[in-house]
């Protein structure tokens, strides 16, 4: 009861949109690094997808994930909404403070991003995950590497691909750092090093997920 | 010099709200930005009209009375400035200026440009404060606290609760006034026993007052006069986590 109280103030709130977006960035890091045995050929790939898809955890992950993203949103929104609230007359002018200001595209679009962040993973698993159901050649195995490759050859699902890419590279940019201070973790002499790791995995994931699409739309 | 002013002006808490423009004549540059509005406020008194209301006391930068947007930034453009140590020779002959009030549920207009800052008094009650009983003065080094520690506390303590942070804050937050409190009691010796409650009532007192939470984006640091840090905003959120497995 008491956890839940705690959970529930402005500072609680924040330490649960910070935990479970570490988390789901993991996740990220864990799914580009699979993704990326595409590269390898069609037997990595869609062995890697069957291991992973005939582990008996896969379900209760997924549930997890789940869990993870609306308590994410719930938690960010009700942030975001407090926030207005606070405010209820604008100014008329009102300008970015500048250095040491953190403010940046990416804080500023969160709720923007969050938005299309959502679009898009409900189109991404639907084109996938519920994509057509190729046999390959081993019996039992989906053929998912014939359907990201047919997928990936249209150019407008990869611009699609990249832009989101794009988005996310906004949403975890502030996101990541954000998450560290939130926590209480951005102490001093790891203030610049949380900053720069914040930037750098913000750069490689969006990065290596967009590379993903163009690669195999140029080369597969 | 000749300045123009885009100024706030609201009769009252009720009332709407609008820019006016005034023009400000015969400004000297070593003038300060309020003995500007001061002049200003000579001459619509000498025509009869009502001046425009803003707080000021110390006019030295260290009460944090004094406070108003200037051109879209909390105290006008200097950092590590108040309003009233504002000069006009920061400003160009025939330079337009908007003025306008602190805007926050949490700190509701009073007139013109002078709004209610007592929420912060309201945090200050839940938790900004040592129940240690003193009785007389005591010896100022009956307990020894380690030099680095005190300028630590001392670089919280040099809040002047003007509320830029808050006037800053797209989320009209108090995360950095309450958390500069909790810093630097929780680093003194006195303030250990109240260590585990203190940061708990705050919190909840600055959610009561209608403030929002924290999006870390540090506009609060960078207009803050006194330079009070982001670090600040991160030991609140590690001594809320210590308080909330604290067994009490
Ligand atoms: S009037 Fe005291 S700080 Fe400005």
């Amino acid at each position: 009861m008491k956890a839940l109280k705690a959970l529930s103030t402005s500072v609680g709130s924040k330490y649960l949109v910070a935990l479970t977006g570490l988390s789901l960035v993991g996740f990220l890091t864990a799914h580009l690094a699979g993704n990326l045995l595409i590269l390898l050929g069609p037997e990595k790939f869609n062995g890697y997808g069957h291991a992973l898809i005939s582990n008996p955890l896969v379900i209760p992950a997924e549930l997890g994930l789940i869990g993870l993203l609306l308590l994410h949103i719930f938690k960010a929104l009700r942030h975001v909404l407090l926030g207005r609230t606070a405010r209820p007359q604008a100014y008329t002018r009102k300008v970015w403070a500048g250095a040491p200001s953190r403010k940046s595209w990416g804080s500023t679009t969160m709720l923007v991003s969050g938005i299309i962040l959502l679009v898009f993973l409900v189109s991404h698993i639907a084109t996938l995950k519920f994509g057509a159901d190729y046999p390959s050649a081993e019996p039992g195995v989906r053929d998912l590497y014939r359907l990201v490759v047919e997928v990936f050859h249209s150019p407008g699902i990869v611009a699609f691909y990249v832009v989101a890419m794009v988005v996310i590279g906004l949403h975890l940019r502030h996101g990541i750092s954000s998450a560290f201070q939130s926590l209480g973790l951005m102490t001093p002499g790891w203030t610049a090093s949380i900053l720069a790791i914040g930037l750098w995995l913000s750069v490689i994931l969006a990065g290596g997920f967009a590379l993903i699409p163009v690669w195999v739309y140029l080369f597969l | 010099m000749k300045v123009h002013l885009k100024v706030w002006r609201q009769t009252g808490p009720d009332a709407t709200g609008r820019l006016v423009d005034y023009t400000a004549e015969n400004i000297a540059p070593d003038m300060s930005f309020l003995e500007m509005l001061d002049s200003v406020n000579e001459t619509l008194i000498a025509r009869g009209e009502d001046p425009i209301a803003f707080d000021s006391d110390c006019r030295e930068g260290i009460c944090g009375t004094c406070g108003v947007m200037v051109d879209g930034r909390p105290h006008g453009p200097d950092s590590c400035t108040t309003v009233c140590q504002l000069h006009m020779r920061r400003y160009n002959d025939g330079d337009t200026i908007v003025i306008e009030p602190w805007q926050a549920l949490a700190f509701p207009l009073i007139k013109d440009l002078v709004v209610d800052r007592g929420a912060f008094d309201t945090i200050i009650q839940a938790g900004g404060y040592t129940s240690v009983n003193t009785g007389g003065a005591p010896d100022a080094n009956a307990i020894l606290i380690p030099k680095t520690v005190a300028d630590e506390a001392m670089d919280a303590a040099v809040c002047i609760g003007c509320g830029a942070c808050v006037a800053a804050c797209k989320n009209a937050s108090a995360a950095l006034f309450t958390s500069a409190k909790i810093t630097q009691l929780s680093l003194l010796p006195q303030g250990q026993a109240e260590a585990s409650t203190r940061v708990v009532e705050m919190v909840d007192a600055m959610d009561a007052a209608g403030f929002g939470g924290c999006s870390n984006e540090g506009e609060c640091e960078a207009v803050c006069p006194k330079g009070i840090s982001l670090k600040h905003i991160a030991t609140m959120n590690r001594e809320y986590r210590k308080a909330m497995f604290a067994n009490r």
